[in-house]
């Protein structure tokens, strides 16, 4: 166990900056997800940290010890891949001592080794098989079993659940999320997929075009993104994005919007919008703060009521998705699938902006804090 | 109605079928046809072949003339027949095959998984010597040959064979590692393996089918050779293609051309029983890199 610091990291290929100087730093023991679109750079930089590449710029702490120039078998980590990347000649048993042995642990020590990982990860019966003989999910227990058997001081996922089925990958999740409560060791984890970076992070790095653009823990990056491409990344479906007109109003300031009439909107943050009086900015909000109607939150601060124009319903079960337009965006509330919208019909809706944020329509950066 | 149409359409598949076959074993028999003719040439005695046509059956099951080819034939002024030209080969074409195989191996191994600055143009180097006619590097060889001490030998031979097949089998093994998934090479380095480690114990385990295609396309290569082998062997480490030719050449009196056939036959052997042994290899080989994408 270890922590991790990497402190101005610029990674570049001839003149093509990869990696724009990153700083992240985790304690011992933290789960650091890494997360962004596809190119955003943060295969390169699991990579730098593993020292399969080398970083152009700029340094890589783990523990106190820098690495930024050690070769990647001297940095005592490990490493799950995306494709698995079994040793497809070796039984999975040999998978799994291979680390071992290639640091020279005696054999008794290594098959005890491999047995308590097997035991750990349940897979004791396939100690003798080849990995061309395994499904997927166990193939994905082996990849990590081979990690955990040399209790390195890191370890590193690349993408490691993204070729599995939907309902393994959930399981998978879980059992992740368990592995690191119980071994409680630090662990890097890329990923491009926003369920799996809120569920399993103690701390996020939401990554675009080789910057880091937030880094925080999972309800920060929710609540409070910086800027609109994280707020617009993290949480399924994505916040709304409403254009709204920044208004006077009892000489405080507040939001017009145009729902199926234009309705003013309170702020937590007046203050912050003043420079913004007669611009239009866009409202951040998340599709679970306009819901139907809710008797208890009537009357309190920053919650209106207000009619909207059904366009689609999309039922999920425990909640229905209700897509409609509000000053030429298209909107998602979430709503309890008892309420009656319809589509083409008209229906109040309660907003509730106390969560509310605002970006800045051109740069995209947030307004209010 | 759709009865009749079925077996009308049954009837011309048949048909058709009978035609592939016809086609097939036509085309057969125009391939076999010259080994045929050397077979059964071989097996005749002299009289025979004066008296009947090419491919009349022999009388009798003769092996006169093989054994004489083996063992008897004179080849120049020497008369020994195939047998010691025949383990030249073997010398030549043994250690030519196991050092261009491996040294492929490594080339490979390293031009698609421990790229270098430059890895491209050096593989783009290597590649243009598979374009090289073998009569444009004769004279510089011969050169080099004499210049190193090793003109004439067997192992000079080994040596040319080697830096010509290198070429093909670096890019033989470069082009099916290319399919073995750069993340296995890259968790083995975080297991704490070293670049022949690696090799060893990841990347040979799983190279078998390219190691079949190599090793009988170098083996054809070069024991089939016979320019270098005439250019650089010495006289008494002629390669079994040249032997032949002189045999062939050396006459007294009148031709023997069973004991010719029969020579032929025993230079083509090796290859033949390779091919028959692994040719299924051969062709999975070649074509399994295609297949996994």
């Amino acid at each position: 166990m270890a922590s991790l610091t990497i402190d101005n990291v610029k990674k570049r290929y001839g003149q093509t900056e990869i990696l724009k100087g990153i700083d992240i730093s985790i304690e011992a023991g933290e789960f650091l997800i890494l997360v962004g679109p596809s190119g955003c750079g943060k295969s390169t930089l699991m990579n730098s940290i593993a020292g399969l590449e080398d970083v152009s710029e700029g340094r890589i702490l783990i523990g106190d010890n820098d690495v930024t120039y050690a070769s990647p078998k001297d940095r005592d980590i490990a490493m799950v891949f995306q494709s698995y990347a079994l040793y497809p000649n070796m039984t999975v048993a040999e998978n799994i001592s291979f680390g071992l042995e290639m640091r020279k642990v005696p054999k008794a020590e290594r098959e005890a080794e491999v047995q308590r990982v097997a035991d750990m990860l349940q897979i004791g019966h396939l100690l003798k098989r080849k990995p061309g003989q395994l499904s997927g999910g166990q193939r994905q227990r082996v990849a990590m079993g081979r990690a955990l058997a040399r209790r390195p001081k890191m370890y590193l996922f690349d993408e490691p659940l993204s070729n599995l089925d939907a309902k393994l990958r959930v399981e998978m999740r879980t059992e992740i999320k368990k592995l690191h409560q119980k071994l409680g060791t630090t662990i890097v984890y890329v990923t491009h997929d926003q369920i799996e970076a809120m569920t399993l992070a103690d701390r996020i790095a939401v990554m675009k075009d080789g910057e880091v653009q937030q880094l925080g823990t999972p309800q920060e990056i929710y609540d409070n993104p910086t800027n609109l491409f994280v707020a617009g990344f993290m949480g399924s479906p994505a916040m709304n994005f409403i254009p709204a007109k920044v208004v006077e109003q009892n000489g405080s300031y507040a939001l017009e919007l145009q729902a199926s009439k234009p309705t003013v909107v309170p702020f937590p943050k007046p203050e912050s919008l003043k420079a913004y009086a007669g611009k239009e900015i866009l409202l951040g909000l998340r599709p679970e703060m306009i819901t139907e109607p809710q008797p208890h939150k009537e009357g309190k601060e920053f919650v209106v009521t207000a009619d909207i124009d059904v366009e689609v319903t999309e039922p999920m079960g425990a909640d229905t998705m209700v897509l409609t337009r509000i000053s030429e965006a298209e909107v998602n509330c979430r709503c309890n699938p008892a309420y009656p919208a319809k589509a083409d019909e008209t229906i109040a809706m309660m907003f509730d902006t106390s969560k509310a944020v605002a970006f800045d329509k051109d740069s995209g950066k947030r307004i209010d804090n | 109605m759709s009865n009749a149409a079925k077996r009308q359409t049954s009837t011309l598949d048949k048909v058709l079928r009978v035609v592939l076959y016809a086609a097939l074993l036509a085309m057969a028999a125009v391939y076999l046809a010259p080994f045929i003719v050397m077979l059964l040439t071989s097996l005749k005695d002299v009289e025979e072949i004066r008296s009947g046509t090419l491919l009349s059956l022999p009388g009798s099951l003769n092996f006169d003339a093989w054994s004489k080819a083996w063992s008897g034939a004179c080849t120049g002024s020497q008369c020994e027949g195939m047998a010691p030209y025949f383990l030249n080969s073997f010398q030549i074409v043994l250690p030519a095959v196991a050092i261009s195989t491996l040294l492929g191996a490594l080339n490979g191994y390293v031009i698609s998984h421990w790229k270098f600055k430059g890895s491209d143009v050096f593989f783009a180097a290597l590649l243009v010597g598979c374009f090289i006619p073998f009569q444009v590097i004769l004279l510089p060889m011969a050169r080099t040959l004499g210049w190193l001490g090793i003109a004439n030998t067997t192992t000079g031979l080994v040596m040319v064979h080697v830096v010509y097949g290198v070429a093909f089998t670096t890019l033989f093994f470069r082009n099916f590692y290319q399919s073995i998934p750069v993340e296995l090479v890259k968790a083995a380095r975080l297991d704490g393996a070293g670049f022949f480690t690696i090799f060893y114990r990841i990347i040979l385990p799983v190279s078998t089918p390219i190691i079949v295609v190599t090793v009988i396309w170098q083996f054809t290569q070069i024991w089939n050779d016979f320019l270098f082998g005439v250019a650089f062997s010495g006289f008494d480490t002629q390669p079994v293609t040249v032997a032949l030719n002189n045999l062939v050449n050396t006459s007294f009196g009148g031709k023997e051309y069973n004991v010719d056939m029969a020579a032929a036959i025993i230079a083509a052997l090796p290859t033949l029983v390779v091919y028959i042994l692994a040719g299924k290899y051969f062709v999975r080989g070649l074509t399994a890199g295609a297949v996994k994408g």
